[in-house]
């Protein structure tokens, strides 16, 4: 079983710090590190090698620094990491991401399953994993939170839609995308991290996918979407009031406030 | 005794709590439970929000002779904030400000009810870091000051005593008085402030604190270690330390208890191979460096036969492991007891194998937690012995060990009220004398916690 994982280098979105005069995100506030659900689909591909055999190999699309992140995954049980890298990719949205990904994956030749995590959490749209299958003209599951069955044939998976649970079969090549419960991640080893410290990873530019891409279709020229504003909410703290009167009058006063807040109906 | 109305006097009608159900929380701790002591029944919660209204307190605690008692976070292990007698507790819970993250001088000031999960977010929000993590996120600093509290990370910075640099204190008889400051370096006369450090809340109430903060590490890593023979890891704590590595922590579990702690905390903990683990904190300057004292560490360990060398470097998941390590307490409670021994570094592997006699001695398991780098470890005594009627007699077979090796009663987690007979055992009279004679001059008419912390 060959498994792809494409990976996204996130920064840590605890410490990050946001421009909220620009509507932007201060990259260098945070490290960057594998997104969280990035790691729970390493995890079941790591985990589906150990049962099944084959290999793991992990893509990145992202600035050089990004490379550490494919470290990371080298640590964490991938045995091939290659990194996506070159000004032709900046600005990409979900579309063209998820272009140049598939392009890379087609590059890859020969694999059976795509396993993404069910979105980023700087991104949070969940759209590059599927987009993915419709470039390769696969079937995909999304939001899959536990895999049944899985052999050289197809996979059984049961995926989380709204309160529902669905079992769902697909041949195999497919793309599925994990949601958090799917798996705990492992820690890696001293030893592997070690290893990976030391591993080559794979560089890739544009003109390396050329037989699978129009360059056109890459980066910010490939992508259709156009960002005009990003507002980002300013954080409210804890409020408190006293409330005087009588139990009846207290209590209708409280109603008052929290309907004036837009966080109560109003009482009938 | 001071009555409610006067309180209410002081601090207006809504900080003064007299209904029973409203109090219970204010008359445990985290005391073992079948060691806790017994709290009085007429006790009034008093809430103040600045020195001044607590000097009028005591004040009037003194006119009319009142026991006062202290309350921060409520997570002592002594039984120290417990209300013994029909009295006042002043609770802090309004001295929740944290008033400046001084980056200039690297000192937080802050006031004596921010619990340290407040000041390491603060910290953090500034890109400065409060090394030591003394437990619970949720104690006050003023507690943590006053019982000196260790917890994790104080290998290489050391404790909360090491982190204090001034306080500002209501002394029991009223007086505001001011020690210390932002200061690294301070000789002026007696070292007060060093004696209410760890003084378990005997003399004096902490408003406000000084702590040293330290640049945020631009290199951190959490490794676990697994042994299949806990005395192997016990044995590598101190060939960690004279191989010239110094970390933030070096913490010790037993498989049962990390398994049992992760469980209780809806967890999993990482480590698959092993019965015995070491947690070993680093930090440096940059990630070279870190991995530089982790490959020093990782054959160290080695040596010492691990079996599995586990590393983290993300912040949840280095501190995923941190919250089982910190939680344990609260996920084997309740027992018997759990004891807070310390002894030279050097010698906690035949501490630790002594102690595995005295069990094996009594036919009975006694697992084990600890900051193995600090020399203290925490001894969990389950109420099987208790019920065995045994737990009195391994615990004098444990202190009398701990005394042989040069070690220390409690290291952490202080006499409180809880330990009172054993420091009556083992201190000299002397000391005892001069203990008592120190808490008559700060408190003349003992109104200030008493039966805590000294022998009577």
């Amino acid at each position: 079983m060959d498994i792809i994982v494409p990976v996204k280098q996130v920064p840590d979105m605890e410490r990050v710090k946001f421009d909220t005069e620009a509507g932007r995100i201060d990259r260098s506030s945070a490290s960057g590190e594998i997104n969280p659900f990035d790691l729970n689909a390493l995890e079941t591909a790591v985990q589906l090698k150990e049962k099944l055999g084959g290999t793991v190999t992990t893509i990145s699309m992202g600035p050089p620094q990004a490379e550490t992140s494919v470290r990371d995954s080298l640590a964490r049980g991938a045995d091939r990491g290659i990194l996506l890298v070159g000004k032709e990719f900046a600005g990409a949205d979900t579309w063209a991401t998820s272009y140049a990904l598939a392009a890379a994956i087609q590059k890859l030749g020969k694999w059976n399953i795509i396993i993404c995590g069910e979105k980023t959490v700087d991104g949070d749209t969940g759209q590059v994993g599927p987009e993915i299958a419709e470039w390769l003209d696969i079937p995909h599951v999304a939001y899959v939170s536990e895999i049944r069955d899985a052999s050289e044939s197809g996979i059984t998976v049961v995926c989380e839609m709204e309160a529902d649970h669905y079992g769902i079969e697909s041949p195999l090549p497919t793309l599925i995308t994990v949601t958090k419960d799917i798996n705990v991640p492992r820690l890696p080893s001293f030893a592997d991290k070690m290893k990976a410290r030391k591993a080559e990873i794979e560089q890739w530019g544009a003109s390396d996918l050329s037989e699978f891409a129009d360059p056109t279709n890459l980066g910010l020229k490939g992508s259709p979407t156009r960002l005009n504003k990003v507002v980002i909410p300013s954080e409210e703290g804890r409020k408190g009031e006293v409330f005087r009167g009588s139990p009846e009058d207290a209590t209708k006063k409280i109603a008052d406030a929290l309907q004036a807040l837009g966080v109560l109906g109003s009482a009938k | 005794m001071v009555t409610a109305e006067a309180l209410r006097g002081i601090v207006g009608n809504d900080w003064v709590v007299t209904a029973s159900d409203q109090i219970e929380l204010y008359r445990i701790d985290s005391t073992p439970p079948a060691m806790m002591p017994k709290a009085a029944e007429n006790i009034i919660v008093v809430k103040p929000s600045t020195a001044e209204e607590i000097s009028q307190i005591l004040k009037l605690a003194n006119q009319d002779p009142t026991p006062v008692y202290v309350r921060g976070g409520g997570t002592g292990m002594a039984g120290a904030a417990i209300p013994t007698r029909d009295g006042i507790v002043i609770s802090m819970e309004r001295f929740d400000k944290i008033e400046e993250i001084d980056t200039r001088s690297l000192m937080a000031v802050a006031q004596a009810g921010v619990t340290l999960g407040d000041l390491l977010v603060a910290a953090d929000a500034q890109n400065m870091s409060f090394p030591p993590h003394p437990g619970d996120e949720g104690a006050q600093l003023g507690g943590l000051a006053v019982c000196n509290a260790g917890g994790a990370r104080a290998v290489k910075f050391g404790v909360m005593r090491n982190y204090i640099k001034g306080m500002e204190v209501v002394l029991p008889t009223g007086e505001i008085v001011t020690m210390g400051g932002k200061l690294l370096k301070s000789n002026t006369g007696l070292p007060l402030m060093h004696l209410i450090i760890d003084s378990e809340g005997i003399l004096g109430v902490v408003t406000k604190v000084t702590l040293r903060l330290y640049p945020r590490f631009p290199g951190t890593a959490t490794m676990v270690i697994s042994y299949d023979d806990r005395n192997d890891a016990i044995n590598t704590v101190p060939a960690i330390l004279q191989a010239g590595v110094i970390p933030l922590a070096i913490e010790y579990m037993d498989r049962e208890i990390a398994e049992l702690t992760a469980n209780y905390l809806g967890m999993k903990w990482p480590a698959q191979q092993g019965t015995a683990y070491l947690i070993v904190i680093l930090s440096g300057s940059n990630e070279d460096e870190v991995y530089s004292q982790a490959e020093m560490v990782a054959e160290v360990c080695q040596r010492f036969n691990a079996v599995d060398t586990l590393m983290a470097e993300r912040r949840e998941e280095q501190s995923d492991i941190l919250k089982i390590r910190s939680e344990v307490q609260s996920a084997v409670s309740p027992n018997a007891d759990s004891l807070d021994t310390a002894v030279p570094p050097g010698d906690i592997g035949t501490f630790m194998a002594e102690v595995d006699k005295i069990a094996e001695k009594y036919n009975t398991k006694i697992p084990v937690v600890g900051h193995a780098g600090d020399g203290n470890l925490h001894h969990i005594l389950m109420q099987e012995i208790a019920d065995r009627g045994i737990l009195d007699d391994i615990k004098l077979e444990i202190y009398d060990l701990v005394m042989k090796l040069g070690g220390s009663l409690t290291a952490e987690h202080g006499i409180g009220k809880k330990s009172i007979k054993l420091l009556d055992r083992y201190l000299d009279d002397r000391q005892k004398q001069i203990s008592r004679d120190i808490k008559k001059a700060f408190d003349p008419n003992n109104i200030l916690n008493p039966d805590t912390a000294i022998v009577p």
